[in-house]
């Protein structure tokens, strides 16, 4: 059995982020037997729930000096509106872009099969099996993006990984080989 | 699934120059798109303020006239409004934090792009449209039955709201569109500096210019939504019937101002930290030294942002102030002296013991240094009350903020165009003409400007276009200065033509050959189209030694 969740150094999030599980998702898991293998990949994001909390606390005290030197003119209700638009303009901003960054990719070996799903932002998932026996696994070390990491099988070519360092790459590579190994 | 894409993208994604330039989400092209656009609303400014000067040349009114011969106020008015418009929120800000900023704040932190690449994209049309909004401006109908709005940049009630036509209108609603722009611009980056840093690079091991963006697009978004509050409570005096700022309906014309510079002050550091941080970067590499006191640095620009936005009413001690609330802002203002020191001698720390190369960039950033340091000590005279009350709205106040904004904020600009031009297009400049350029303008900007101190001390009030003859002497002087700073300009503008048509070729992507570069140098030149699809190791970007 491998790690459970790659990358909990600087290369992903501490936690895996919170995706909405479809009714489609659970009957896909239902398998019984445990794996040999599991990894969950995410993207890395710089700033944490509590940093976001944080930055907008700092924006709401910053656009509240001059709401409180106008309190109790008419100029108050002038402002208002557009102070409260910024902050709040903000908070989606951040929130938004945090959930540009909820793409997840777990891969799952069994003993007659891999499995791939990969959900994205917006709640999209997209599946892809192959069998461990005809699974191509692939380093392209000189692509476009260094140490481009690719499956081959089920008749499709699909990526792995591509938003990891290409450090992080050729580490999952490592590990899915001796994954393998033990699966063949 | 994500199909595999490794042979997809092996080639560059050819775009035709409409989709390239008018509809780019592409981080570098709208920097492009912000600098060019700011530089040909900047080439307007300047126009402005040569025929003002040479209108200021000699005593009497002798170019601005009416068609009987009398001197046309308005006019002159229309052009001081104008210039500080323009200046305020479509050159400046627009060159450094959108242009700059735009561009290589990405590629310091090792971001692909901007968070939100569309939202840029509005961001920069919609700073277009403010643009278009100010000439407007100028040729629809305005007050005293003449073309465009003469009320100045800083739009003071009653003034602006008695002010007739529609050209007023169309001013405040060009600052709106460009206020819009900036808040959108400040969220973008303020979201991509926190979320989008390359992995390992703590907010203490951040570039300093991408810092200076950072703390720049926090000050936009807590004071340019003030600024629009009340400019729209300016909108609704004017065409609703409502009395924010009308005594006569219970309003305050002091509370106008008192918002009003709640945004503007911060707007002064909206306009010059993001130069800090290309001074930085310049002074740096061409000391062959990392900069002197990395975390001093950093606290020193957000303390001077955070200050800012407690020192307003230092613009407006005349207005009939509490002598507590001078002695307040009196004291508040000259604290900001402590993190601007903290600057300046953590720069000249960076060049002591370096091994310095006078190369064009850092002619500019040591200009730079100067005469802000100028403008700086200017503003702490102007920090006394007591002082503020002979030289407010006098030359001396004209000297000062010029000192800070025109030979400050613009030689960082030119230091920034000048170090990264090889970057952002492929090609370098004439040496030598860079040198020309810059020992002409600083020339001829301190024959402008200094000579305005002498004329504030004399008493000579700003806003004006005429003069009595006692003036005269330090006013001509000042107008040759103008002209020798024009003539600069254009030259700037025929070395950019030259540089993007004949220059040299550089193929090297660490040009300067900066021990402690940043990210943007381990780019070709110019980067492609898509940077940083993988993401950056910590030894690309982890090179200064001192934190």
């Amino acid at each position: 059995m491998g790690n459970p969740i790659h990358g909990t150094d600087s290369t992903a999030g501490a936690t895996a982020p919170a995706v909405p599980v479809s009714a489609d998702w659970i009957a896909w898991t239902e398998r019984d037997d445990p794996p040999l293998y599991r990894v969950a990949l995410w993207p890395y994001r710089s700033l944490g729930r509590q940093g976001q909390r944080c930055v907008l606390w700092i924006a709401a005290a910053g656009v509240a000096v001059p709401l409180a030197a106008s309190i109790g003119t008419m100029a108050f209700w002038g402002l208002l509106p557009f102070c409260l638009g910024a902050v709040s303009v903000l908070h989606l901003a951040l929130r938004h872009n945090t959930r540009d960054g909820r793409l997840t990719e777990i891969f799952t070996l069994w003993p007659d099969e891999v499995r791939v799903e990969r959900r994205e932002p917006r709640g999209r998932i997209r599946r892809w099996r192959a069998t461990p026996q005809f699974l191509r696994l692939t380093l392209h070390p000189r692509a476009r993006i260094q140490n481009y990491l690719t499956l081959g099988g089920g008749g499709r070519e699909i990526e792995l990984g591509a938003f990891l360092s290409p450090d992080e790459r050729l580490a999952l590579k490592h590990e899915i080989e001796i994954a393998l190994a033990r699966a063949r | 699934m994500a199909d595999a894409a490794v042979h997809a993208h092996d080639h560059e994604h050819k775009r035709d120059f409409f989709t390239r330039w008018f509809c780019s989400t592409n981080h570098k092209d709208i920097g492009v798109l912000y600098i060019f656009t700011a530089g040909l609303v900047g080439l307007i400014s300047v126009a402005f303020t040569w025929y003002m000067r040479l209108e200021l040349m000699e005593p009497g009114v002798q170019y601005m006239t009416m068609e009987d011969g009398s001197p046309n106020g308005h006019l002159w008015n229309v052009l001081i409004t104008g210039h500080g418009l323009t200046m305020m929120f479509f050159v400046v800000i627009p060159a450094l934090f959108g242009g700059f900023g735009n561009y290589f704040m990405p590629l310091h932190i090792g971001a692909p792009d901007m968070a939100f690449p569309r939202l840029n994209n509005l961001s920069f049309w919609l700073y277009f449209a403010g643009c278009v909004m100010l000439i407007i401006s100028l040729f629809v109908p305005g007050g005293n039955s003449q073309l465009g709005s003469g009320v100045g940049w800083v739009l003071y009630a009653p003034l602006s709201t008695r002010e007739a036509g529609m050209s007023t209108d169309f001013a405040i609603f060009a600052v709106h569109l460009s206020g819009a722009s900036s808040i959108l611009g400040a969220v973008n980056m303020i979201t991509t500096f926190l979320n989008m840093r390359a992995p390992g690079m703590s907010l203490m091991k951040v570039p300093l210019f991408a810092w200076s963006i950072f703390v720049t697009a926090f000050l936009i978004l807590l004071a340019l939504p003030v600024l629009a509050g009340a400019i729209t409570m300016l909108l609704t005096d004017r065409n609703f019937g409502t009395t924010f700022f009308d005594p006569a309906g219970g309003g305050d014309p002091v509370l106008y101002q008192h918002i009003l510079w709640f945004f503007g002050h911060p707007e002064v550091y909206i306009l010059i930290v993001p130069a800090f941080g290309i001074v930085s970067h310049v002074i740096s590499t061409f000391s062959k030294k990392p900069v002197f006191g990395y975390a001093g640095m950093v606290f020193a620009m957000v303390a001077i942002g955070a200050l800012g936005f407690v020192v307003w009413a230092h613009h407006m001690y005349t207005v009939g102030m509490s002598h507590n609330a001078q002695a307040y802002f009196m004291l508040a203002t000259m604290v900001i002296a402590v993190p601007t020191g903290i600057k300046i001698f953590s720069w000249i720390a960076t060049m002591w013991g370096g091994s310095i190369e006078f190369k064009t960039p850092m002619l500019w950033a040591l200009g730079f240094l100067f005469l802000f340091t100028v403008g700086g000590v200017t503003g702490i005279v102007l920090s006394q009350a007591g002082i503020d009350r002979a030289y407010h709205d006098t030359y001396y106040v004209v000297a000062h903020f010029h000192y800070v904004m025109s030979l400050g904020a613009v030689f960082g600009i030119f230091a920034g165009i000048y170090y990264w031009i090889g970057k952002m297009s492929g090609r370098q400049y004439p040496e030598k003409w860079g040198k020309w350029h810059f020992w002409s303008m600083f020339i001829g900007a301190n024959i402008t400007f200094f000579p305005q101190h002498f004329l504030g001390r004399q008493g000579m009030p700003r806003r004006y276009i005429d003069y009595p003859e006692a003036f005269e002497y330090w006013n001509v002087i000042s107008t040759y200065g103008a002209l020798i700073s024009g003539l600069s300009f254009i030259f700037f503008l025929y070395i950019i033509y030259y540089t993007l048509t004949k220059g040299e070729k550089v193929t090297e992507k660490n040009y300067w050959d900066d021990q402690y570069a940043t990210l943007e140098w381990t780019l070709p030149n110019p980067p492609p189209e898509h940077t940083f699809e993988t993401l950056p190791t910590r030894e690309e970007w982890d090179k200064q030694p001192a934190h």
